[in-house]
């Protein structure tokens, strides 16, 4: 009961502030151009460069990748761009880091923390393999992606923390376009987010990745922070892949971000 | 020498003939410190650490010369043309602050 | 009680906030010494007190609203044959209220074949960009725009 109260009257306050300052911050198409040119010359293409060198020298890049996940190198893109998946040697659904990790254990290699620039790097490089293609993710699949879907959306929907807030609280359909901060809330499907994460994040001059882009919406909105790796940061990937897959967006790595 | 920092060179377009004007962009990774932002784990002023100057060149011949400072953006970005003579290798030579100098290196292969 | 902080957070962040980006300080804010130099004493110093014409012959593309202050993108396109004769000796790019007004100085030579630079500059606040330009014949030409600066976002 209290929960709906809750979100009613945050519906009544971003009607009554009537922002349409919305379109005052939306950005010009010329302004749009200039962001989409500076995407031509990306740092983080640098670091996605530099994973691929990691990968190639430590692990024996793609060839060994597509060994390690069973698919031929021709099919590589497309499985990549199906990701988090249930891998059955794993015994888990996994994202492409902790695939990455693995390979590293299967050949007696040290295992690169999943929080670090070399896994953000090799992370980036992987992924940007499936660059053009469409997201694919199947959640009907197996059970277990399935259970990971379920557990993703409602941990997208799910209220909690000091302001009593979901994912969905500022990502809703009817809630996106509104000004929060002086920044449009982004339907995170039409922005691709599961497409064009990891990126250049301009405010932070680094790459980031986007699991560490949902810990820091959640510590801005005041939500305990999901660790990186976990089930539940791996179900979110799961059902933001899915909103992205609605709207047949295509992986394009690395993104650039505010 | 290898190289201390990452950087990278394209040309656009990919293909060209001599006597094209082609884009020669630099992208380089640069803390580009202004020397006024405190360390988040220090509490201590981050020392400015930018790059200075910047030399372009085409076979050990200098075609651009800039002079940089702590106000360009961080991992920065900087582009010019190129006037194809002919075949060559274009090189990019940088130095910053503290007097750390590195260089990189692309070939310049005209197609007819 | 939760109701309430809430509003009162969407309320009070969503105002716009033209303030200090905290890593360049603008300069009325500037602390002494360093590489500080006010935007008219920059000028003087690449000029040195030659006439500066604002000219059409520049085109200076910059965002009307930078996304953000760190990372601004510039582009300048001067229209010249670029030949020995008649070329573009240097590109300066400025901004007006930095505490460092400068950002780059590119020497061109006609083998550069355009009068073009781009980079991307770090902006304290709104302000305008400028694109100072010396010619060949030891002319001076300017090209000036505002970018507005907002601070926001979340995270």
């Amino acid at each position: 009961m209290k929960k709906v109260l809750l979100s009613l009257a945050f519906l009544s306050t971003m009607a009554m502030l009537q922002l349409n300052a919305g379109e005052q911050f939306a950005m010009s198409d010329a302004d749009r151009a200039m962001y989409q040119e500076m995407l031509e010359n990306n740092p983080a293409e640098i670091y996605v460069e530099e994973g691929g060198e990691i990968l190639e020298e430590a692990l024996g890049g793609e060839e060994a990748l597509a060994k390690f996940l069973e698919v031929s190198e021709k099919d590589l893109p497309k499985y990549i761009a199906g990701f988090p998946r249930y891998i059955k040697k794993l015994g888990n659904v996994v994202g492409i880091d902790q695939v990455i990790q693995s390979m590293q254990v299967e050949q007696g290699k040290e295992k690169t923390k999943l929080k670090s620039g070399k896994m953000f790097s090799m992370l980036a490089y992987v992924k940007s393999l499936a660059n053009g293609e469409l997201i694919n993710i199947d959640v009907e699949a197996d059970e277990h992606i399935k259970a990971s879907y379920a557990l993703g959306e409602k941990t997208y929907m799910t209220a909690r923390g000091g302001r009593g807030l979901s994912c969905n609280s500022c990502h809703s359909a009817d809630i996106v376009g509104q000004v929060l901060r002086t920044q449009p809330l982004p339907d995170l499907g039409e922005v691709a987010v599961a497409g064009t994460w990891p990126a250049y994040r301009m405010t932070k001059s680094s790459l980031r990745t986007p699991q560490r882009r949902f810990q820091g919406c959640m510590k801005n909105a005041l939500l305990k922070v999901i660790p990186i790796g976990s089930k539940e940061m791996i179900s979110l990937e799961v059902y933001v892949a899915t909103l992205a897959k609605a709207k047949n967006k295509k992986i394009a790595i690395p993104g650039l971000k505010r | 020498m290898a190289e201390a920092r990452k950087s990278m060179i394209k040309i656009k377009p990919k293909k060209f003939k001599v006597g094209d004007t082609v884009k020669v962009d630099f992208i380089v990774i640069h803390p580009m410190d202004t020397g006024l932002k405190k360390d988040k784990k220090t509490g201590k002023i981050k020392p400015a650490h930018f790059i200075d100057s910047i030399t372009f060149s085409l076979d050990g011949k200098p075609f651009t010369t800039m002079k940089v400072w702590e106000t360009v953006s961080t991992n920065p970005y900087f582009s010019v043309n190129l006037k194809v003579p002919g075949k060559g290798k274009i090189t990019v030579d940088y130095t910053d602050n503290t007097g750390e100098k590195n260089s990189k290196s692309k070939k310049l292969k005209p197609k007819g | 009680m939760k109701r309430r902080n809430f509003l009162k957070s969407i309320c009070a962040a969503s105002a716009v906030a033209a303030t200090v980006s905290p890593s360049l300080l603008l300069a009325k804010d500037a602390p002494k010494g360093g590489n500080i130099l006010s935007y008219d004493a920059a000028v003087a110093a690449i000029t040195g007190g030659k006439a500066v014409t604002d000219s059409a012959k520049i085109k200076l593309t910059v965002p009307e609203i930078a996304e953000n202050g760190a990372v601004v993108p510039v582009k300048v396109n001067v229209e010249s044959p670029m030949t020995d004769a008649d070329h573009v000796k240097a590109i300066h790019v400025l901004t007006t209220k930095n505490g460092n007004s400068r950002c780059a100085d590119v020497m061109l030579t006609p083998l550069n074949g355009k009068g073009y630079f781009a980079t991307r500059v770090k902006l304290g606040g709104t302000q305008d960009v400028v694109a100072l330009v010396e010619m060949s014949d030891g002319s001076f030409l300017r090209a000036a725009k505002p970018v507005k600066v907002t601070i926001g976002g979340c995270g």
